[in-house]
């Protein structure tokens, strides 16, 4: 006797197999279509991950931005600028950053952001003035000429 | 219904985005054109300044008086856009430098509120972007021999602020006023 029927049911039927098979016939897979039942509501999933992804992506590049904006202006500031803004600290004093010399850094770094805020505040003032002056002066240009009898426009 | 507002809704919403945009970048005028003149130019002028600007410099200008006049009228300006040359000889500049800026104040959002030509002051045009029945964008562009000027201002200029503003801090006296100002395009 050989497994043939165990493999393909090809071979010499085993009455023990087959009486297996009888018992376990009821549990047989049975092609049935899937029957909801009716109170079952199907809802339809969103897919939040491609509005995530931008969302991350956007996200992602904004800090980039700023990162790489900061880095930027901290190495456009002029070296006098950097040495002015950092005395030389004693050999000393350099190893131990105490809360008073960490508290001294910090006001200084914000006197001196504080000041460059207020340059550019003062240079755009400036040019505010500058443009208005210059509109103005062709506004009054054009109100002499709308009063004299050679307009055309 | 809801299914449709959601999809709807996204697209819309960048649709709003992008058209309020491209009218502040209509009511910009591009006049990088013009820069190749500085170069000829005995004096120039070149402002350029965004609303992140005019934030700045609307804080260093006080509370009081005509200073804060000047204030409000800021508020509701995007950018202000100035070129101006000055020449020490006649026809440094063509006209085919002026028809760049002109070309784009013939768009239909631009209606010309005023054109003069004189010898002695040469050639001046007003023009205004009206965004519904308020001002969205005003430009001047003025022209002479040695002379060569653009001034552009993109935003809700208040009219009546403007008019408020004549006479102080070297702003003349225009004449006008909210009602008054009905522009009609000249294409």
């Amino acid at each position: 006797m050989n497994d043939d029927y165990l493999w393909d049911k090809s071979g010499e039927p085993d009455p023990e197999i087959q009486e297996l098979e009888n018992i376990l016939a009821p549990l047989r897979y049975q092609p049935t279509p899937l029957e909801l039942p009716d109170d079952v509501v199907v809802r339809r999933k969103w897919n939040y991950f491609p509005l995530l992804a931008i969302a991350a992506t956007v996200l992602i590049a904004l800090l980039a931005a700023g990162v790489w904006l900061r880095v930027r202006t901290e190495k456009s500031t002029p070296p006098q600028e950097q040495a002015k803004s950092v005395p030389s600290v004693p050999s000393v004093y350099k190893e131990t950053a105490t809360p008073e010399v960490v508290q001294k850094k910090v006001i200084r770094k914000r006197s001196y952001v504080k000041r460059r805020e207020s340059q550019e505040a003062i240079a755009a003032k400036e040019q505010v003035m500058l443009a208005l002056r210059l509109a103005s002066e062709k506004l009054k240009l054009a109100q002499k000429q709308m009063k004299s009898p050679h307009k055309i426009g | 219904m809801k299914l449709l507002f959601q999809k709807l809704a996204a697209p819309l919403l960048f649709i709003a985005l992008m058209t309020t945009v491209a009218q502040a970048q209509e009511s910009r005028i591009q006049t990088t054109t013009l820069d190749h003149l500085a170069a000829k130019a005995s004096q120039s002028v070149d402002v350029n300044m965004d609303e992140r600007l005019i934030t700045i410099a609307a804080k260093l200008f006080s509370d009081k008086g005509d200073e804060k006049k000047i204030k409000e009228l800021l508020i509701g300006i995007k950018g202000i856009y100035v070129k101006h040359f000055e020449f020490e000889n006649d026809g440094q500049y063509t006209a085919a430098d002026v028809e760049t800026i002109r070309t784009q104040l013939r768009s239909p959002s631009w209606s010309r509120l005023a054109g003069f030509t004189s010898k002695a002051d040469g050639n001046l045009e007003v023009y205004l972007m009206m965004t519904g029945d308020k001002v969205g964008g005003l430009a001047v562009l003025a022209t002479d021999d040695r002379e060569l000027t653009v001034v552009n201002i993109v935003g809700a200029v208040d009219l009546e602020k403007l008019a408020q503003l004549e006479g102080q801090f070297g702003v003349p006296e225009l004449g006008i006023e909210p009602g008054k100002a009905k522009p009609k395009n000249e294409q």
